[in-house]
């Protein structure tokens, strides 16, 4: 039997353990077939897969998060999923966002495979040492939890934040979780105006007042400071009470932070109540030799146990929703809050479009600028200003492009 | 001061006639062909392996520094996303979009601000630890290798380190300035601050190299001008700036124009002081190289990423053009 090479390409180092082990077995049941695996940093990734897509060098089974993989697509250079494999992906196995994530207009190109989901991480001995029951369920309590989470030094300052926010960082990240505080305000990065036709949906009501909730968690209520440690980092250290982020934390509390008391909450309702889902679908490149043998593998990857482990082992949410994950749940309960099942509870999905990295990136940028602006703090002018000036520069790169619909 | 050398005669730095490159070159005598470029068949056959090994490392140059360059010329008036076969002709608007552009226009500016501070000042530096260390002192060995170790160790755990050196609550530099009554300087998170730090750290790295070049441009410095020079009553700052610095130009010119080149380079120091995801200010201390790397590989733009590199590279050209022109007529 001739020797088949499989490669699968992955830009979450993290879940290599999962596909080695999916590559074993399946190799021990198609001894013949040889599979590699390789994943790197994901900006590295994402890289490597611009450059080695068009020269058709890229690898066989490729994970591509949905809001870059429209290019590609668009380009010709992932080809369609057959038919089997389209129809189990509009099966019941997977919800209408997931589906939609791994199709372009009416055709299935990939399997939906993970997701990264937002929620809410409180450390639970510090909720009990302020008095507080259970974590914040609307917008407003969530600061005013904060405000009595917070714990200052000797000087006043910031010793340990009441909520861990993004107030800086590389890339499109504090604009994602902007947009994740902004959305149960009613806001969104990108409104769409028209079927592929989109505007800045942050330069209202909405965002402005995600923008005076950081200025004031800053400068007026002093509940997160910019010269303390942030996110899962302070999280696992105990020098914040409450952070938002993916289910990935679990996993490196599990590793980093085994004794650290904490559970996982919704994201917090005010008009509407819902979060992020960022849907990574696996694809087949146009190079693949053997097409069908990295088909096989991809549905031979999406089986139960394998599912049940990119939980459990790794901590990113599985997209078969006809999983049992019972298993997972007993053990780490936290996972809940990433899975919730409440009809009112919306798991929202940034628009697939080629801009949208520069678009979050550069709007990041003067999120960043802003969060260090004092005299933006109280000042309801400035704030609409700047939100204003930063929409103006999204409705100018969609315009370039010809995305832009009022 | 009308001294003169020991053999009697005075002298003289070499002139731009004599050093200057002759063009067309020297007819040739009868007898010999020219074969290339005006080289006769005895001078190629005498010289043949040295053209040889020429021809190897020039290929190599015109295939990693000419070939990359004209593509990036053709590239700047193009619109290409690196993914789509098609690559559409622009014209300047790449060059028009990008002089409206404020992240190229504040990368222009920190860029330029960088190499202003970070040229002048460790050139200046480098030349006050040199003059002690050309003399030959106690110690000399340890004194170089204590300054150049920062200039051969690898530049990302140099900035990492620089990174807690800079941490405005815990960091060594804060605590350094309030010593002398300075409060605590928010150094990665302010922007201008931040700029500020990696400035700092590149003086620190650079300032190594540079001292090696000064030490071997002054030791190249002939005893008899200073020992001239202070028979004629001239010392300390006097001998320094009517001697050594006039001898010491040409060393000054190359120097200048290496840190210049280099400053206009920076990437790492800010990649990694000023652009992780702990507590600095992103984009914000944004450097040419920087906005280029961001517009060519995270938004797939590389046709304006191009056009950027390309005025990037005229503004090196045009600096280096300048410092040669400015020093070199210093020097004769």
């Amino acid at each position: 039997m001739p020797v088949v090479n499989l490669s699968i390409w992955g830009g979450y180092p993290e879940i290599a353990p999962v596909y080695q082990r999916a590559a074993d077995a399946y190799q021990q049941a198609h001894p013949n077939v040889k599979v590699t695996v390789l994943t790197t940093d994901l900006r590295d990734y994402e890289r490597k897969l611009a450059a080695s897509l068009p020269s058709d060098t890229a690898g066989n089974v490729l994970e591509v998060e949905a809001s870059t993989v429209e290019r590609y697509l668009e380009a010709g250079l992932i080809p369609k999923a057959p038919a089997d494999l389209a129809q189990f992906v509009r099966s019941r196995s997977f919800n209408k966002s997931a589906q939609d994530a791994a199709s372009l207009a009416s055709d299935v190109y990939g399997v939906p495979w993970f997701a990264g989901v937002g929620a809410l991480y409180y450390n639970t001995d510090m909720f009990k040492e302020a008095g507080l029951s259970g974590p914040p369920k609307t917008m407003d309590e969530l600061m005013a939890f904060a405000k009595k989470l917070v714990r200052t030094d000797a000087q006043g300052r910031v010793a340990r934040s009441g909520i861990s926010l993004r107030l800086f960082g590389a890339g499109s990240g504090v604009a994602e979780k902007f947009a994740i505080l902004m959305w149960p305000r009613g806001g969104e990065l990108l409104t769409r105006s028209a079927p592929g036709k989109y505007r800045a949906g942050y330069d209202n009501d909405a965002g402005r007042a995600t923008m005076k909730m950081h200025l004031d968690a800053v400068f007026v209520d002093k509940i997160d400071s910019l010269d303390i440690k942030h996110d899962a980092e302070a999280f696992e250290l105990g020098q914040t009470a409450m952070f938002e982020r993916e289910s990935w934390v679990i996993g490196d509390i599990q590793k980093n932070a085994p004794t650290l008391k904490y559970l996982t909450a919704p994201i917090p309702r005010d008009k509407r109540w819902g979060t992020i889902l960022g849907v990574v679908s696996l694809y087949v490149s146009r190079s693949a030799a053997n097409p069908e043998v990295a088909w096989d593998f991809v549905k031979f990857l999406t089986q139960p146990q394998f599912e049940r482990q990119l939980l459990g082992d790794v901590g990113w949410i599985p997209l078969r929703q006809d999983v049992n994950l019972d298993p997972v749940f007993a053990k780490s309960p936290q996972y809940k809050a990433f899975l919730v099942k409440d009809k009112d509870y919306v798991y929202w999905s940034m628009p697939s479009i080629k801009d949208f990295d520069e678009i979050e990136t550069k709007l990041a940028s003067r999120l960043v600028a802003a969060y260090r602006d004092r005299t933006l703090a109280g000042n309801p002018a400035a704030i609409a200003s700047m939100l204003h000036a930063a929409a103006e520069e999204t409705n100018g790169i969609l315009k370039r492009d010809g995305l832009y619909g009022e | 001061m009308g001294s003169t050398a020991s053999n009697g005669s005075k002298p003289r730095p070499l002139g731009r006639a004599q050093r200057k490159w002759r063009w067309p070159p020297p007819r040739v005598t009868a007898g010999h062909t020219p074969l290339l470029l005006g080289a006769s068949r005895s001078t190629l056959a005498r010289y043949g392996f040295c053209y040889l090994m020429l021809a190897f490392p020039a290929l190599l140059f015109i295939v990693f520094r000419i070939v990359p360059i004209a593509e990036t010329l053709r590239l700047s008036v193009l619109n290409w996303d690196l993914i789509s076969a098609t690559k559409p002709f622009v014209g300047l608007d790449n060059f028009r979009a990008l002089l409206q552009d404020p992240n190229f226009l504040l990368a222009l500016s920190n860029t330029t601000t960088f190499a202003a501070v970070t040229v002048t000042a460790s050139v200046l530096l480098a030349l006050l630890v040199a003059l002690p260390l050309a003399r030959r002192v106690r110690w000399e060995g340890l004194y170089q290798l204590f300054y150049f170790l920062p200039f051969v160790a690898p530049t990302v755990p140099e900035a990492v380190a620089w990174k807690w050196i800079c941490d405005t609550r815990n960091g060594l530099l804060n605590y350094l300035l309030s010593l002398v009554g300075v409060g605590p300087v928010p150094w990665l998170i302010e922007p201008r601050a931040t700029l500020w730090a990696v400035m700092i750290m590149s003086v620190w790295k650079t300032l190594g190299y540079n001292m090696v070049l000064f030490i071997v441009g002054l030791r190249a410095i002939p005893a008899e001008y200073t020992e001239a020079g202070l028979i004629d009553g001239a010392a300390g700052w006097r001998l320094f700036r009517h001697i050594t610095l006039p001898l010491l130009m040409p060393t000054v010119l190359l120097i200048t124009v290496i840190s210049t080149i280099s400053a206009y380079n920076v990437f790492t120091q800010v990649y990694v002081l000023a652009s992780d995801i702990q507590g600095s200010p992103a984009g914000l201390a944004r450097v040419l190289i920087y906005d280029i790397f961001e517009n060519a590989f995270r938004f797939y733009r590389m046709g304006y990423a191009s056009a950027e590199a390309t005025i990037f590279f005229v503004i090196v050209l045009c600096l280096t053009l300048a410092q040669f022109r400015v020093l070199r007529s210093q020097t004769e």
